[in-house]
């Protein structure tokens, strides 16, 4: 049986920080990836199947026949979904969600790390503290926008943000909705800021600088100027010569001995043969869904609910991040076309808001496919077809203001991914069952940020505003999180502050799962920072 | 080129329907931008899909008669509107099998999606959605 120092399941932001680190550390890794790695052309622009909108396929995986989910809605129906559906879908690639984001960069705030103490525990939620505080994990924020390259102008961070030094790179150049929205803001007496992005303002780590695109988010860049793990920690780590990636293969199970202790793992491999390998440490990095999947699927006597789930905690308070915001039209066009288009934020209602539980980020959007403004529907008056239809695109699409964020959700243990008794993927492997809602606190935040981005454009001169629609429904998604929670207590967490599993010395998580809650932001720089402190700690402690 | 899994007849229906959802101006309308071919293309490996617009031209089709004495495509174009704005709500005059409101929905979402999206899934021809919107492809 071949045998590895380390194998990573997953070769996305968690994986690949964790790949990068541990094969540079000169431990053998084998790195297993479900998905193919794809180029700027296998990506393609399609604007109907790709990670912004799937209409009828995705552009990074998973390939749509073979790999089914089931999905509980809140009125019992179940349906057996792919890809394009409720799945929740998150990108199946080398690099995985990080190939085709539009690559936000926030680090939390300090408060984000400490919901309970501050608020107070909603009736039915799981809202808790984080076990590590915003300056715990400061040196790996550091850390991942200096190695994986983040762009941003830290001396437009106003009184809400702790301090901190310049970023590695000046922002990507501003635009006209950013100067417009930056001084409707002051009006209101609001902060905003430029943007981190994960995106080359400059020339940096031998790749150029953003052209200016109008796909950024959904695609893959034209010019590699998009930093992911692909071309940063997982380069690295083939570079080191430690590092064995396996592409298009999954993994069965995690593997234990008689005594409970982990050994490897059991995966099929490219061409569909169930390989065992061994290893000193596996860490799991496979998303906040398909990491609870795996560990509820690795069943043994001596561990008969799955590993880690001792405390039933293994797939539950699934979160992502419901998008409060708003769309209105301007009286001239306001678009020059200057992708990637987002540049402006404010985090002026991430916290200390009256009556509500949290807050969020609002920002001005990514350049937006017509077909998706065409599919977010008209305003009020405007007929959905015909002549009317028409000139209302052609008169709109360039005068439109969108500001939009993700909302701070408020977990609950019922919004959860269990195992289906029945539905199987092509290689015989038990599927992922979801379940459960947000809590309802979420709603009424993001029904507080949604007025807070109305307010935002009438103050910027847009009529015919139109607010997002919500309901109450599971959350998960690119932004799928909170599933393996990190935290102290073996009784209400799964794995300890350094993403090891409680009850095991060898099997850690690195990615969105540990999260205890989600932030009112995009969550990968704290996914890749999580990832950094986990796996430097196995580094130095090894 | 593919065959198109409609009949003449049916095409005319079609072409006759998707060009009130999106009629021309100074920008052609829906089928001159090659919703038709999207279409086409989009349904043609999915038997359901086919059956549902075979059944549901003809049945468009037959509310015009039913309402006018004239096919579809031999009504002003406020006739067909008309027709077109009754099946939208549900409310005709002819005996469906299904649910026209959700027929007529779905053929304005491709539509819309043949004509605004990128012109590699058939429609949109020569990006001409995207000139009129002002979308515009630089790198």
């Amino acid at each position: 049986m071949k045998s590895f120092d380390v194998i990573i399941v997953g070769a996305g932001a968690g994986g690949g920080v964790a790949a990068g680190i541990l094969s540079q550390a000169g431990k053998s890794v084998l790195l297993l990836e479900r998905g193919k790695s794809l180029d700027f052309k296998d990506v393609g622009r399609d604007h109907l199947r790709n990670q912004r909108l799937s209409q009828y396929g995705v552009n990074a995986g998973p390939p749509l026949v073979g790999n089914p989910r089931v999905i509980i809605y809140p009125n019992g129906e179940k349906h057996v979904v792919d890809p394009t559906g409720a799945y929740h879908n998150n990108a199946a690639t080398v690099g995985s969600g990080t190939r085709v984001y539009g690559g936000m960069a926030w680090r939390f705030l300090p408060d984000d790390f400490r919901m309970a103490t501050k608020y107070g525990i909603p009736d039915g939620s799981s809202l808790a503290d984080w076990p590590v505080t915003y300056e715990d994990l400061a040196p790996s924020y550091e850390k991942a926008e200096v190695e994986i390259g983040v762009s941003g102008d830290s001396a437009s961070e106003g009184r809400h943000r702790p301090h901190r030094g310049p970023y590695p790179m000046p922002p990507v150049p501003m635009n006209n909705q950013g100067r417009i929205l930056q001084k409707s803001a002051a009006a209101l007496g609001w902060e905003t800021q430029r943007i981190p992005l994960l995106i080359n303002s400059v020339e940096r780590d031998g790749r150029p600088a953003c052209a200016g695109c109008q796909h950024c988010v959904g695609f893959a860049c034209p010019v590699e100027a998009k930093n992911g793990t692909r071309n940063t920690m997982i380069a690295r780590a083939l570079a080191s010569g430690n590092c064995t990636l396996q592409t298009e293969v999954m993994v069965e199970r995690i593997d234990t001995d008689s005594a409970g202790k982990v050994t490897g793992l059991t995966y099929f491999n490219q061409s569909d043969e169930r390989v065992s390998v061994q290893a000193q440490v596996v860490i799991v990095s496979g998303g906040a869904i398909e990491t609870a999947r795996l560990l509820l699927n690795s069943r043994s006597d001596r561990h008969p609910f799955g590993l880690g789930n001792g405390s039933d905690q293994v797939g539950r308070h699934l979160q992502g991040h419901y998008y409060a915001g708003a769309m209105g039209r301007m009286n001239d066009p306001i678009w020059d076309g200057i992708g990637p288009g987002t540049t402006t934020a404010t985090i002026e209602f991430n916290h200390d808001n009256p009556h509500v539980v949290g807050g969020g980020l609002l920002a001005d959007d990514f350049v937006m496919m017509p077909v998706l403004f065409q599919k977010r529907g008209a305003p009020e008056g405007i007929p959905s077809w015909g002549l009317k239809n028409k000139e209302w695109m052609r008169d709109s699409y360039r005068r439109s203001l969108f500001v939009t964020g993700p909302v701070h959700e408020i977990p609950s243990p019922d919004a959860r991914v269990t195992i289906d008794p029945d539905v199987r993927d092509r290689w015989g492997i038990p599927v992922v069952r979801l379940s459960g809602t947000t809590h309802p606190e979420t709603l009424r935040t993001f029904n507080f940020m949604n007025a807070r981005a109305e307010e935002w454009l009438k103050a910027s001169g847009a009529d015919r505003i139109v607010q997002n629609q919500g309901g109450l429904w599971l959350s998960g998604g690119q932004h799928q999180a909170g599933t393996t929670r990190m935290g102290d207590d073996p009784k209400t967490s799964v794995t300890n502050p350094w993403g090891k599993v409680h009850g095991h010395d060898n099997l850690f998580v690195a990615d969105g799962s540990l999260h205890v809650t989600n932030g009112g932001f995009n969550p990968v720089l704290t996914i890749y920072a999580l990832a950094f402190r986990v796996a430097d700690q196995i580094a130095k402690t090894w | 080129m593919q065959s198109s899994p409609f009949s003449s007849d049916q095409t005319d229906i079609l072409r006759s329907i998707v060009d009130r959802i999106i009629p021309e101006d100074d920008y052609p309308g829906a089928w001159k931008a090659g919703v038709g071919s999207y279409i086409e293309r989009l349904i043609a490996d999915r038997e359901e899909l086919v059956q549902q617009y075979e059944l549901g031209l003809t049945a468009c089709n037959e509310e015009a008669v039913a309402a006018h004495g004239h096919s579809l495509l031999e009504l002003s174009e406020s006739d067909r509107d008309t027709v077109l704005a009754r099946i939208e709500s549900g409310s005709v005059l002819t005996e469906w099998i299904f649910d026209p409101a959700e027929f007529f929905r779905m053929v304005v979402r491709h539509t819309m999606e043949g004509f605004y999206a990128d012109p590699g899934n058939g429609g949109n021809l020569d990006g001409v959605a995207w000139k009129m919107v002002g979308f515009e492809v630089t790198a």
